[in-house]
């Protein structure tokens, strides 16, 4: 929170619709009109904070996150485009609850429930999932690409800055990775598990 | 089964006095571990919010630097003296003139700025290192501290765009993430110093954490120097002495306003405790690892610089252009606390030596980085220039400020 202070000034110089053109161009072909995904093991970007998503523009960019795709769409973006865009992303509402993909099986709801408590994943992504500041939103994320994510982690075949998101995951299963994406991809935000 | 013992008492103990009235999070099984940094953290909503904050991934544009926000003493002056340094941290000057500048995981790398009469070039000297926040430049080379290893530079300033191979100096470092990353220097003995966090927030570290050692510039004779030493991100030797001066981080969670984070001065080297796990800035026993343990036994710190203040680089002033009374005073780069409701410090502060072993007063010197309770901008590191000006990093805003005294 702190830090979105030292480029506030910024980020209101820049024109948003600028970036609102540039997003509908160059994004939502992926991650749909609104930053609502419905392409297979892409993320709806709709919802992140614009911290979270200038850290993963620049991840991109530097060649740092695995996605040759992004890489070369991050490539030649200049700080005040990662600045623009993730600004633009960080005005994008969540989903709607109500937007949830059917078929929860009430089992596994209530195993990834009990998963996101022992995994500690709301010690960062917050009690109601929705990340914050540097930390993304799980709630109401694409289930396979969630799912994607956590065995990337698992793997460490993705990595942030840290290992952190691989040594939380150490203890986790297979099965158990897939109640933890069926679930998060169905909770409410603003809801506790 | 002893440190099942122990983890279930430090539990118990900070159910006790930290998570009264939320007694479901004993419930569960077998609760995975927690990042290191959240250890401890109370479960109220308000401290699950707090978290550590990397360093911004661009770094402030020049005209954009908060220069004009600084405060300093009367006669004294900032400008911005370098940006676009992402996650610019630790300083160094090289025996021409170069300024090198380490940082941590966000860039992860060692850039090198020279100065070409007011205009100054920034190069990257080498990339990818794991969280390269240690250095230091003695005899033409230039040393780089990781978690695991401390490497060299020969020759550096004369192959800036061109940097040779690194020398492996000493592989032996724990490689620990936790309070793993460096500060290193060389002392008047001609070893380098070089600490060893705690691999926690806190715990029982075991014997080869939580102290300051040093050794030869060939990773031999590896002695220690200070013990029970949480994590130090600054120190420096006394000009006058040659003592070892240096600043460390106090345990965190604890509360808000306890315990503090210290100055201390090493007088008997390799032969004191400062305290970890046991006692904190000087006073205070820990709640589990304190019990049974007197804090008089531990050596005391000479100054508390404020709880949760992120206490980081140190430097004694022995340059030519401050006024008299700065003679001989140590700054000091407090980063801000992340882990504190209310932040404040992200400054400079001025303490005077009392000849003692002690410190005599400490003074406000660069202020006005905390404005509505964000930072904007977060010291780390200070250089005494050969001009006698002062370099302070920011790396939040990949910057370095200079301040100057007088026309």
């Amino acid at each position: 929170m702190a830090v979105l202070a030292l480029w506030a000034g910024t980020a209101a110089a820049q024109a948003p619709a600028a970036f609102a053109e540039r997003f509908a161009r160059n994004c939502a072909a992926c991650h749909g009109a609104g930053g609502i995904s419905s392409m297979a093991l892409t993320p709806s970007l709709a919802g992140q904070p614009s911290f979270y998503a200038i850290t993963q523009l620049f991840l991109f960019r530097e060649g740092r996150r695995d996605s040759a795709a992004m890489t070369a769409l991050a490539k030649d973006m200049s700080n005040d485009d990662l600045r623009g865009y993730a600004d633009f992303i960080g005005t994008l509402p969540p989903p709607r609850p109500d937007a949830a993909p059917g078929g929860a099986d009430p089992l596994r709801m209530e195993r990834g429930a009990t998963l996101t408590k022992r995994m500690h994943c709301t010690g960062c992504h917050g009690s109601d999932l929705a990340g914050g500041s540097q930390v993304p939103r799980l709630a109401l994320q694409r289930e396979d690409y969630l799912l994607h994510a956590l065995r990337g982690f698992r793997a460490a075949t993705r990595v942030g800055y840290t290992q952190a998101m691989t040594e939380a995951l150490a203890g986790a299963s297979p099965e158990e990775l897939e109640d933890l994406a069926h679930y998060l991809a169905r909770v409410p935000a603003g809801r506790p598990p | 089964m002893k440190a099942d013992i122990r983890k279930k008492s430090w539990r118990l103990a900070a159910a006790a006095l930290l998570f009264a009235g939320s007694a479901g999070v004993m419930a569960q099984q077998k609760p995975e571990e927690e990042p290191f940094w959240a250890k401890g953290r109370p479960k109220t909503d308000t401290a699950m919010k707090m978290a550590p904050v990397p360093a911004f991934p661009i770094p402030t544009a020049a005209d954009k630097l908060p220069v004009a926000k600084l405060k300093l003493p009367p006669g004294f002056k900032a400008e911005v003296w370098a940006s676009d340094i992402l996650d610019a941290r630790g300083l160094r000057q090289g025996d021409k003139g170069t300024v090198f500048v380490s940082s941590l995981f966000v860039a992860g790398k060692i850039y090198a700025v020279t100065d070409q009469g007011g205009k100054r070039t920034v190069k990257t000297i080498a990339e990818k290192l794991f969280l390269p926040n240690g250095i230091e430049f003695h005899k033409g080379s230039l040393y780089v501290a990781t978690p695991k290893d401390i490497t060299r530079y020969d020759d550096i300033e004369n192959k800036l765009d061109n940097p040779p191979k690194p020398v492996m100096v000493y592989d032996k470092l724990p490689g620990e993430v936790p309070h793993g990353w460096k500060f290193i220097k060389l002392g008047p003995d001609g070893k380098l110093y070089v600490p060893i966090g705690a691999p926690c927030n806190i715990c029982e570290p075991g014997e080869g954490f939580a102290k300051i050692v040093k050794m030869n510039l060939d990773g031999s004779g590896v002695e220690n120097v200070a013990l029970g030493v949480r994590n130090t991100v600054g120190f420096d030797f006394d000009p006058k002495d040659g003592s070892l001066w240096y600043t460390n981080n106090g345990r965190d969670w604890l509360s808000e306003d306890l315990p503090n984070d210290t100055l201390n001065r090493v007088s008997q080297p390799g032969k004191q405790h400062f305290g970890f796990p046991y006692c904190h800035q000087g006073d205070f026993a820990d709640p589990e690892f304190g019990w049974g343990k007197n804090c008089d036994d531990y050596a005391k710190p000479a100054l508390l610089t404020g709880p949760h203040a992120g206490t980081l680089g140190m430097r004694f002033y022995n340059g030519k252009m401050f006024p008299e009374k700065y003679q001989g005073a140590i700054f000091i780069a407090r980063h801000g606390p992340w882990n504190r409701t209310q932040k404040y410090a992200a400054d400079i502060i001025v303490a005077w030596p009392d000849g003692k072993g002690g410190i005599a007063k400490m003074e406000p010197f660069m202020t006005g980085l905390v404005e509505n309770n964000a930072y904007l901008g977060r010291p780390v590191d200070v250089l005494v220039l050969k001009d006698g000006s002062m370099l302070v990093s920011d790396d939040h805003n990949g910057a370095i400020y200079r301040i100057s005294y007088g026309s």
